[in-house]
């Protein structure tokens, strides 16, 4: 199998498969479109990505390449959370910024695989927590006006019916 | 150049190893939720249920901007004890038509929606006909009413309906509702009405009450490509025969357990309807003379379910014969179902199209007879279905399995308790091998012996890793309860296959996922 060269923005250079690294639509559309030869020595660069994240973007594409093409969004089909393989939830057990950057690597290098698993471990993390709860977790500010605040717990009373 | 990116990164990369090593003590540096884009901010709110949406909108602004977004509200449930939202309140649905379902010029809005009884009020479908636009699915379970509300005052409803779900209820008349929207449905391609077939083997002695005018509904909806008629006490010749009258395109009828259809109507029904191709009567009290009458030849039947209906032999080989060859034909609990039928059957020729065949609990046809047919149809079948019937033992499936290489779904075995008669054991492993080696494309497999029956060891799970790892598509495996269960069930949870061992008494499989009209007969 050829290998190509992708280089990290601290300007890390990782070989790898070529097969692994078009589980990233984004690189393959670029070998494909741009006519980046395959032998060619240049790297492609990801100035999106740090070489931290990418060696785990890789470490994942690795694990997973003989994987069947996950299937298409069915809009019909109720989308669940719960069927995140042991391998992953290992491989996901990572401090929130590292989540967070790997969802940024995933949706900027377009590997679907990935994006989908973070995503629900994300929505696990947020499932069953009240609005004061997620803030804390995340750590983000809560910018309602009392009267916003009121009105938005108004409308969504419904849901804490049982 | 070079520089500047070099410092970022580093930053960035200085900022990973903080956190990890000092847990959280500096999360201003890391990477925070606040970075992810909304649209993948959007996509993590997908697979969340939508009482938990709701909550998220109150986490602050942006996020009550991607929680109301209508992409998240295009199926909505409201009904409670099928996993769907509990609002009882009506302003509040109203105001979450208005607020969720409600689209923005060429957005994806409000497509699917259930509604309970309760709800269902003129002013909550004024809304849905004003404000939601795309929607093209409903259901409106009345199946718990006492009472209908007052319909006088409706004069508006969803006009672009294509698939519309009835759950009707035993007692309440519906044609003060059904006459108010006859003028909104014309374009109607699917319908289900959905009887009450289980209370209503409970009192027989009731009175059956025609709760909705088939006759005038008939009228409205000229344009049905798929009428089902599930479980409907009342149900007879003459509503197939209305239906006939005025729907020239329907293209498939199912009357599952409408007891009172003899198929009398049969003959006019296929004359009237040429496009006609998937008929499903089980459990009906289809006559033997009615379907003998029907000029099968100028159909063009294609699917055709007939479970459990008393048909003779003489019939059911006249029919077999006469028909278009079938693609889909479901024919189990019949006793007159036997040798001789599948024999004319076979050497008419007619079975060249043949992917699904169930003869369930057939007793009268033996082990030769179905090994013959499994030798000339067998590579084309993609579903089967034969358990329930005593002497099909493991040699017969060690013969046949090697034959059904284009096999996806399987149902084999005989539970204990149905027959008094000694069963004699299976090996398992030798059917699991079977499988393995030969049936690739396997989706779907129950195998019904009990565990008492089944012949096992602790090198069994050789057999289970084969089919595990030769069946990549298999999605469903289901077993009696029992030690073998909880063998094969650990070992695909290994492998994190959560969900495709599965226990008879909560999960069965049937060949209807290979019907061409399977999508538009699923409701709930």
């Amino acid at each position: 199998m050829p290998n190509i060269k992708l280089k990290s923005s601290d300007n890390e250079i990782f070989e790898v498969d070529v097969e692994i690294a078009k589980a990233s639509v984004t690189i393959k559309t670029m070998l494909e479109d741009l006519g980046m030869d395959e032998d060619d020595d240049e790297a492609v660069p990801l100035p999106n990505v740090n070489s931290t994240i990418l060696k785990k973007v890789i470490q994942w594409a690795t694990y997973h390449k003989d994987d069947p093409p996950p299937p298409e969004d069915d809009e019909n089909k109720e989308k669940r959370a719960d069927d995140i393989s042991s391998w992953d939830a290992d491989f996901l057990k990572v401090d929130q910024g590292t989540l967070f950057e790997l969802i940024l690597a995933a949706n900027y290098l377009d590997i679907k695989g990935l994006l989908d698993v973070t995503c629900k471990t994300v929505a696990n993390m947020v499932k069953g927590k009240t609005p004061e709860e997620i803030r804390k977790t995340f750590n983000i500010k809560n910018d309602f006006t009392p009267a916003e605040e009121e009105q938005v717990r108004k409308e969504n009373e419904w849901c804490e019916e049982k | 150049m070079w520089s500047g990116l070099q410092d970022i990164s580093s930053a960035a990369l200085l900022n990973v190893n903080t956190t990890k090593d000092q847990h959280s003590t500096l999360p201003h540096h890391a990477t925070t939720i606040d970075k992810i884009p909304d649209k993948v901010l959007l996509k993590i709110f997908s697979y969340l249920p939508h009482n938990q949406i709701g909550r998220m909108a109150r986490v602050c602004k942006k996020w009550r901007m991607i929680a109301y977004d209508s992409r998240l509200w295009t199926h909505v449930s409201l009904r409670p004890e099928i996993s769907g939202l509990h609002v009882t309140n009506l302003e509040t649905l109203l105001a979450l038509i208005s607020i969720r379902f409600g689209t923005v010029a060429n957005s994806p809005s409000l497509r699917y929606i259930e509604l309970p009884m309760e709800l269902i009020t003129h002013t909550v479908l004024h809304e849905l006909a004003h404000k939601c636009p795309n929607l093209t699915h409903m259901l409106l379970d009345f199946s718990t009413a006492m009472q209908l509300h007052d319909f006088n005052d409706l004069h508006s409803f969803p006009t672009k309906l294509r698939t519309m779900c009835i759950c009707l209820s035993e007692v309440i008349f519906m044609e003060g509702f059904m006459r108010k929207i006859y003028n909104f449905i014309n374009g109607l391609e699917v319908l289900h009405l959905v009887g009450t077939y289980e209370k209503a083997v409970e009192e027989e002695e009731e009175e059956i009450y025609e709760v909705i005018n088939i006759h005038k509904l008939k009228s409205a909806v000229p344009n049905l490509r798929v009428v089902n008629l599930y479980g409907i006490n009342f149900v007879d010749d003459s509503h197939v025969e209305a239906f006939s009258s005025n729907c020239i395109q329907l293209e498939c009828l199912a009357l599952n357990y409408c007891s009172k259809f003899t198929g009398s109507v049969l003959k006019l029904l296929l004359q009237r309807c040429k496009r006609l191709r998937c008929l499903l009567l089980p459990h009906t009290s289809l006559q033997s003379e009615n379907v003998m009458m029907v000029e099968w030849e100028k159909t063009s039947l294609q699917e055709l379910d007939i479970t459990a209906t008393e048909l003779s032999s003489e019939c059911l080989i006249d029919l077999l014969k006469r028909a278009p060859p079938l693609r889909y034909l479901s024919a189990g609990q019949q006793d007159g179902f036997n040798d001789l039928v599948l024999k004319e059957y076979v050497e008419s020729g007619n079975i060249k199209n043949l992917i699904a065949f169930d003869v369930d609990r057939n007793e009268n046809i033996s082990e030769e007879m179905l090994l013959q047919f499994l030798r000339i149809q067998g590579p084309n079948l993609r579903g089967l279905q034969l358990s329930f019937i005593p002497h099909l033992t493991e040699q017969f499936w060690n013969s046949s399995l090697p034959l059904l290489k284009n096999m996806k779904i399987l149902i084999m075995g005989m539970p204990e308790g149905c027959c008094q008669k000694v069963q004699s054991k299976v090996h398992i492993d030798s059917l699991m091998d079977g499988i393995a080696n030969h049936c690739p494309l396997m989706e779907r497999i129950e195998a019904r012996w009990s565990s008492d029956t089944l012949r096992f060891s602790d090198r069994s799970s050789k057999a289970i890793d084969a089919i595990r790892i030769k069946c990549p598509r298999l999605r469903c495996l289901t077993l009696n309860d029992g030690k073998y269960f909880e063998m094969v069930k650990s070992n695909f949870e290994r492998a994190d296959r959560m969900t495709v061992v599965r226990s008879i008494t909560n999960y069965t499989v049937t060949l209807v996922y290979l019907l061409n009209f399977y999508k538009d007969l699923i409701f709930n």
